[in-house]
């Protein structure tokens, strides 16, 4: 007899994978045209879910005002966050800085003091508690499906990150701004004798990733009804293991893998202990790393 | 007589450590105060800084010294390593005579090792794991352990017909005290603890926990969760649909845990020695100048702070002038029948306080008193 128990895990599994998913696709369009880790992706998705919250308690305006004004807030993020922690480091154009792994892997300490510097502000500013969210905002009104409950932020979430994925897609493979996307992540100093503009390039880059970390973040701090400064921290860890083992520049490689990290936990607190399920993700981690260095959809295919 | 050279240096060593205390009688005397104020639990630092300013003001005020008592605070970010910075930093100073902290047990029992060394009375508003106070006789604390709180829940839960109870706690020191006293209470008094797990603090999604509870069908829940997880737990317990009464610590006791979870907390049982809306006077005042200073009720780690820092200053008035370490802990050890807004504290032959525990529930968003 099929157990209705594990329907209903593997639903609560498959909408973490989802949340991972969302976090997951921005992070790796981001290190597909710089080849570094934005560490400050987690903090963008935390300001994003601060944005939405003065938003609602300020104006109270519907759901999808509120989305769409974290969206532009995440993409002017995206903007200052380059500005601040990445262009600097580009300011030399000759053929050897721009090569140089050390002025590119300079920005993963950059990301890092950024990130920092902004959660440690938002404490200061908010206090490191939990905020409180008015109840109608919250996305979680279940919804029984037979034997196994989801709510409605589960959908929500899946449409919205089917959407983003979809809408890359089109934009990375049938767009001028795509292409120069493409371009200057198979091979900057090549975009740029070509003629592309890779600083607006890059710039558009970080606007869009950080625009779906922002998204994601007020989509998930409704979901959960909790927002509060470290709130970017797993998801960041999670999104960070799904690019990994999804070959570092792959999108659907990374929404695969953020999918397959949020089934395995959820299966996990089934068989062993739920404060280990924690550990399936850097368990797989692990087993990429040394058996798939180059991801599990890394190998052999075009960047982004 | 031979007088070498090596005694000489020895007296004149020795010698400034003696007059601590006495010799700089218009000096303020200090009391250390280790607690996280950044980090991912400096909410509750906050509180207890709060807490803390509000007793010192007072004394200060009230003129029972003749030299004024200052607070110094560390913030150890709930980090052991930080924390036993911060003790050797406290114990280099001359003028502390006492310090309060830390939050969490597994960061002042870090810390207390070196309190221990150096002779430094370190009292804990809420340090609660049992074996704390064991570490020597310079811990004190001011908060009833699972020891106390474990059986008195779980006689509480079979004493109301719920003896098939599924028990789950924070992956802590703490949340291990939490679940051994109880189960072993609940098993004594023959009920049965059909599951056990542990989670990581700060787990945003508890839902494969709950179906996996729900599977082993208990008859309640015992928990051992901070407000903003159980919070979270109590929230998406109400999603999947799934009702069966709640137990939890005091450490759940928390008015923002009604703020975060609304009408999903209604129901929640717990322990509790601090109830904000007494009667008693000292609780009034204290109550009255919280709402001033935060603007919302003060829960009960809060009222423990207080406490922790009227028992610690009611210690320094018992010695002054001949106010010491040694002098400190001797008079912590000699609390008797102290008025604290968590109920009449004495602390016993093993430095634990000895406190009423009370019964709440919440309903209609409030936590209301029950006689069970």
């Amino acid at each position: 007899m099929f157990d209705p128990y594990y329907l209903q895990q593997l639903a609560i599994g498959l909408s973490q994978g989802v949340i991972y998913a969302l976090m997951a696709i921005g992070f790796t369009l981001i290190f597909g045209v710089l080849n570094v880790v934005n560490f400050a992706h987690g903090e963008v998705y935390t300001v994003g879910a601060f944005a939405g919250l003065l938003l609602i308690t300020a104006f109270a305006p519907p759901f999808l005002v509120v989305l769409f004004v974290v969206l532009a807030v995440g993409a002017a993020l995206g903007f200052g966050l380059e500005r601040i922690a990445f262009k600097p480091f580009r300011r030399f154009s000759d053929e050897a800085s721009l090569k140089s792994r050390a002025m590119r892997e300079s920005t993963l300490m950059s990301s890092l003091a950024v990130s920092i510097v902004a959660r440690e502000g938002l404490e200061i500013a908010f206090g490191s508690q939990m905020q409180t969210l008015p109840f109608e905002y919250l996305i979680n009104k279940p919804i029984a499906i037979g034997p196994v409950t989801i709510v409605t932020g589960d959908v929500i979430i899946f449409v919205v990150a089917a959407l983003m994925l979809g809408g890359l897609q089109y934009l990375l493979t049938k767009t001028r701004v795509g292409l120069s996307i493409r371009a200057v992540s198979a091979n900057p100093l090549g975009a740029k004798y070509v003629g592309i503009d890779t600083d607006r390039t890059i710039v558009t880059t970080f606007a869009i990733g950080s625009m779906m970390g922002a998204g994601a973040g007020i989509l998930v701090g409704l979901y959960y009804g909790a927002i509060f400064p470290a709130m970017g921290f797993v998801p960041g860890i999670k999104a960070f293991v799904a690019m990994v083992m999804g070959g570092l520049s792959s999108i659907p490689g990374a929404v695969i893998c953020a999918l397959l990290l949020g089934l395995s936990e959820g299966l996990a607190t089934t068989f062993i202990s739920s404060n280990w399920a924690d550990m399936v993700a850097y368990g797989f981690l692990i087993v990429t790393l040394i058996f798939f260095p180059q991801g599990l959809f890394g190998a052999g295919r075009e960047r982004v | 007589m031979t007088v070498t050279r090596r005694t000489l240096v020895g007296i004149a060593l020795v010698a400034p450590l003696s007059f601590v205390g006495t010799a700089f009688a218009a000096d303020p005397i200090k009391i250390g105060y280790q607690l996280p104020l950044t980090g991912n639990t400096a909410q509750y630092g906050q509180d207890f800084k709060t807490a803390a300013e509000i007793a010192l003001d007072r004394f200060n005020a009230s003129g029972k010294l003749p030299v004024k008592v200052e607070i110094v605070y560390e913030d150890s970010r709930s980090d052991a390593k930080e924390g036993v910075a911060i003790a050797r930093k406290f114990v280099d100073d001359e003028k502390i005579v006492g310090v309060l902290g830390d939050f969490t047990s597994g960061v002042s029992m870090a810390a207390a090792q070196v309190y221990k060394e150096a002779g430094m009375p370190q009292l804990s508003q809420t340090a609660s794991h049992p074996d704390y106070a064991k570490i020597s006789e310079w811990q004190f604390r001011n908060i009833t352990t699972q020891a106390g709180e474990g059986p008195y829940n779980a006689d509480w839960m079979v004493s109301k017909g719920l003896k098939k109870v599924a028990v789950i706690a924070e992956q802590t020191d703490w949340g291990q005290s939490v679940t051994k006293y109880f189960s072993d209470e609940l098993t004594a008094k023959g009920g049965t603890v059909v599951m056990t797990e542990y989670f990581n603090r700060g787990t945003p999604d508890f839902r494969s926990l709950l179906a996996k509870i729900e599977r082993a069908k208990p008859d309640a829940i015992y928990t051992g969760f901070f407000y903003e997880d159980g919070a979270n737990f109590l929230k998406q317990m109400k999603q999947l649909g799934y009702a069966v009464p709640v137990f939890s610590t005091s450490a759940a006791h928390n008015q923002k845990l009604i703020e975060l979870a609304g009408p999903d907390a209604e129901g929640l049982s717990l322990t509790t020695n601090f109830l904000p809306n007494s009667p008693k006077p000292e609780v009034k005042s204290f109550v009255e100048a919280w709402v001033k200073a935060r603007g919302a009720e003060p829960g009960q780690f809060p009222a423990q702070a207080f406490d922790a820092v009227n028992i610690m200053l009611d210690a320094i008035v018992k010695t002054y002038p001949k106010t010491t370490r040694a002098s400190v802990r001797d008079a912590l050890a000699a609390t008797k029948d102290f008025p604290g807004v968590t109920g009449v504290t004495t602390f016993g032959p093993d430095r634990e306080p000895v406190k009423q525990l009370s019964k709440v529930r919440v309903v209609g968003g409030v936590f209301s008193p029950v006689a069970e």
